[in-house]
């Protein structure tokens, strides 16, 4: 069967399985942020099916469900059909780029990434005062949104590989950018091979991501197969980090929230947990965890093209990590902390960190 | 959409609540039935004063107002088959009371059943009929059509569990039915009328229920049969062991095996099996009940018994069992998923009309349900892109609600009837009964706009 649509040769089958059955609206963020049908994954699927049978054109009209998803995948670990909703989505939206309908913060982010080396359009990033490009076991590679906006936790993460003692360096890292490929463009060649030969040029065995993201992209991506071909590890600092033993405790009341990206994309939900329990005796799990973790609403672009709705998401979850009474809310992403400390009301006292910048404090307290 | 009306409806409800888009046009003209139809706007009511606004103006104007819940529904009632304004009332999502003196709860219709259930926990409390759709139906959704569910045998339905209500008439009137009290006989039993109207009465707008003390303890046990009329024959000797389990659920071959393929369950895939919960406050009492249920399993040639040991293994069991239609859809594109209730003697029979109908037809029926209470679920699975497959479904459809009406049974056992047996109505209702229907939705909607063309009630 000739189809007009990527979506549609790739995942009809997928489409049509949808029993909308509507078991994803207890899930799905967007969901429970708007309480919009239409934006929830069975009211996207809908669309694509009539897409599908001819009811409906591919176009702009689509753009506000289609473009409004965090692909945290909460959905399609829920579905009892077992359609992969995020990659159906980012298939839909590269054939509705190609159609010529994109959401302009998507269309601007992949103009950006054309010019400049990262998505917020910036020039030179902080440098954290370390050499970088130097030979070194360990490239550390810090992400946009660490270098941009969270440089702080980014600081405090490079101060704990310091003290302890890890053999690292920073390179000239540009936009990994494999966050196009989840809103409708190809990824850019030519950052690829920058990071890539920065990478190879340090003579490191081993990546270690700040951004549970760019570890995805390093490790699953076609575009960065020399790395692994050249038998680079690629680890997300929380993989790293759990051998560690870093002899401070806190009796502060801690959660977690897992980040989608580390969590339901790549299974990783003990690493953390196993590192915070060692410094955090009083440990909580909020209500939704692990696998059921409520996304914090900043994946997918959403906090770009609908920053409203994000911010609504990453309230749903601190309301959840204030129902445990938590003090301190650690998290693995810095996207994560970003939207969710966006998000916290004035009323809400706790603090929110990634895990590694939380126990440089500890140990610089404790000093 | 007529521009004057959308002014109207945002005068009522506030700009952000109306919507003509079109992404929310595609999802307001389904639920979880095989039916579809655009409406023309829809509209999120945030109080009972909006509702009967809206109400007001729809009689006004006369066009067909449909309220919706979670639009989980299996046989299209929220579906707005002659378009109109979808009433969506999930933003009327308040508990507004537990109280546990007076053993109830009061809610407004878009509280999700879980959400309930989440709140009821700490009091020790649940509301007992547990919808395999629960985490995400609405308890206004579960009124409307008298939801029922895996509790039934034993519980039994939505029905049971509704004291009070607050309902908006298609004019506008507000009007509260039943009382608070335990009991109450006052008057004709205006609440019991709405339960299971599938929204062609009036827009319930505020729910009162009863709620019972959740038993603390559970065992759970599955036995295979190689024969489903041994399955059949255990099933209705059940209440000769004097037990009621708290659930009693049949899984039938095709079902097993596509649980397995969505799951490590590795349940064995046989013609028939079991799922059996006995209920109460300590271990010893729910495996005594439990062991005079499997007595009666292997007295009728159960293959294998199999008692569930952790909590985890009774946890994945009843969600791979509530599960079981979503999971049956990625067998074919489409199905429709019946819900036709007999006697319990006559399970066994139509068990194996079932099969006999899937053979007559050429065509793939999945069966499980809630055996407990004689709710068999026979899903159809067909291609909706092959007309040859749709007639044939269509066909076996037929035969299944005539079967189901000739043993004594009914077409619906909690699904309602909504567009998919409506034409069906007039096979188990007497032309008297069928008259009495229709004088009291002419009496409650004389214009015919809330929720027209359900129910077989227009003919």
């Amino acid at each position: 069967m000739s189809t007009r649509f990527e979506f549609e040769e790739k995942f009809r089958d997928q489409v049509l399985r949808c029993s909308r059955c509507g078991f994803c609206q207890a899930v799905c963020p967007v969901f429970g942020a708007t309480l919009r049908p239409a934006l929830n994954a069975r009211g996207k699927m809908l669309l694509l099916k009539e897409v599908m049978d001819g009811k409906l054109d591919l176009n702009d009209a689509l753009i506000e469900s289609l473009f409004q998803c965090t692909t945290c995948a909460n959905c399609y670990k829920n579905c009892p059909s077992g359609v992969n909703v995020p990659e159906i989505i980012k298939l839909a939206r590269k054939d509705m780029v190609k159609a010529g309908s994109c959401h302009p913060a998507f269309k601007g982010m992949n103009e950006v990434l054309d010019k400049y080396p990262n998505i917020y359009a910036e020039g030179d990033p902080e440098d954290f005062d370390r050499e970088k490009n130097q030979q070194a076991e360990n490239v550390y590679f810090v992400g946009c949104v660490g270098l941009y906006r969270e440089d702080e936790s980014t600081e405090a993460t490079l101060d704990l590989l310091d003290r302890l003692k890890v053999d690292y360096t920073l390179i000239d890292e540009v936009c990994c950018s494999g966050v196009l490929e989840d809103v409708g463009f190809p990824m850019k060649e030519h950052l690829v091979r920058k990071n890539t030969d920065a990478i190879l040029a340090t003579g490191a065995k081993r990546v270690i991501t700040g951004c549970p993201y760019c570890s995805r992209t390093f490790n699953n991506k076609p575009q960065y197969a020399e790395l692994r071909e050249k038998g680079i590890e690629i680890l997300h600092i929380t993989q790293f980090l759990q051998g560690f033993d870093f002899g401070v405790t806190t009796d502060k009341r801690v959660t977690y929230h897992d980040p989608c990206d580390l969590g339901r994309h790549c299974g990783i939900y003990e690493e953390p947990r196993n590192t915070i329990r060692k410094i955090a005796p009083n440990f909580v799990e909020m209500a939704d965890n692990r696998e059921d973790a409520l996304c914090c609403g900043a994946g997918g672009g959403v906090r770009g093209a609908y920053a409203k709705n994000s911010i609504a998401m990453a309230r749903r979850r601190l309301e959840q990590a204030e129902a445990v009474g938590a003090e301190i809310i650690l998290t693995e992403c810095n996207s994560c902390v970003h939207n969710l400390a966006n998000a916290k009301l004035r009323k809400q006292k706790f603090k929110i960190y990634n895990t590694p910048q939380f126990i440089n404090e500890l140990m610089e307290e404790a000093e | 959409m007529d521009e004057k009306v959308k002014q109207d409806l945002i005068q009522i409800v506030g700009e952000a609540n109306v919507t003509d888009n079109l992404i929310d046009m595609v999802s307001l003209s389904y639920d979880a039935s095989e039916h579809s139809h655009r409406p023309e706007v829809g509209v999120w009511a945030e109080t009972v004063e909006q509702v009967s606004e809206i109400m007001k103006l729809a009689s006004r104007i006369r066009i067909p107002v449909i309220p919706r819940g979670a639009g989980t529904g299996l046989s299209g009632m929220a579906v707005p088959i002659q378009g109109g304004i979808v009433l969506d009332l999930n933003h009327m999502n308040q508990i507004l009371k537990i109280s546990i003196e007076d053993r109830l709860a009061v809610v407004e219709p878009g509280v999700v059943y879980a959400d309930l259930e989440k709140a009821l926990l700490p009091h020790g409390f649940f509301f007992p009929p547990d919808p395999a759709s629960g985490k995400v139906s609405t308890l206004g959704g579960n009124v409307a059509t008298n939801a029922g569910g895996l509790k039934g045998a034993k519980y039994g339905t939505t029905r049971d569990y509704v004291l009070a209500l607050q309902v908006v008439l298609p004019d506008g009137r507000i009007m509260r039915t039943g009382s608070k009290a335990m009991k109450s006989v006052s008057g004709y039993d205006l609440t019991r009328l709405f339960v299971g109207s599938e929204g062609t009465l009036g827009i319930v707008t505020e729910i009162t229920l009863k709620i019972n003390p959740k038993p603390t303890a559970t065992s759970t046990a599955l036995a295979t049969f190689d024969n489903l009329e041994d399955a059949g024959n255990a099933i209705n000797q059940i209440m000769h062991s004097g037990i009621i389990p708290s659930a009693l659920e049949i899984l039938g071959r095709e079902t097993l095996a596509a649980i397995n393929q969505n799951t490590d369950l590795n349940l064995p895939e046989v013609d028939a099996m079991l799922l059996a919960e006995t209920d109460g406050y300590t271990r010893e009492e729910t495996d005594y009940q439990l062991g005079k249920v499997i007595e009666v399993f292997r007295r009728n040639r159960a293959s294998e018994v199999r008692q569930a040991k952790t909590e985890k293994d009774v946890d994945d069991l009843w969600a791979a069992r509530k599960s079981a239609y979503a999971v049956l859809a990625r067998i074919e594109n489409n199905f429709v998923l019946e819900d036709v209730t007999v006697p319990m003697t006559q399970i066994a029979a139509m068990l194996t009309g079932i099969h006999a109908i899937a053979k007559k037809h050429q065509i793939r029926i999945a069966t499980f349900g809630h055996a407990g209470d004689g709710n068999l679920h026979p899903q159809i699975l067909y291609n909706g892109y092959e007309p040859e497959q749709v007639r044939r479904m269509e066909e076996a459809s037929a035969d299944l609600f005539k079967m189901a009406v000739e043993l004594g049974g009914t077409l619906t056992g909690e699904h309602g009837i909504g567009l998919s047996k409506a034409p069906y109505m007039t096979l188990e209702h007497d032309p008297v009964a069928m008259d009495v229907m229709r004088s009291l939705k002419k009496m409650f909607d004389p214009n015919n706009i809330l929720n027209p063309g359900k129910m077989g009630l227009e003919a």
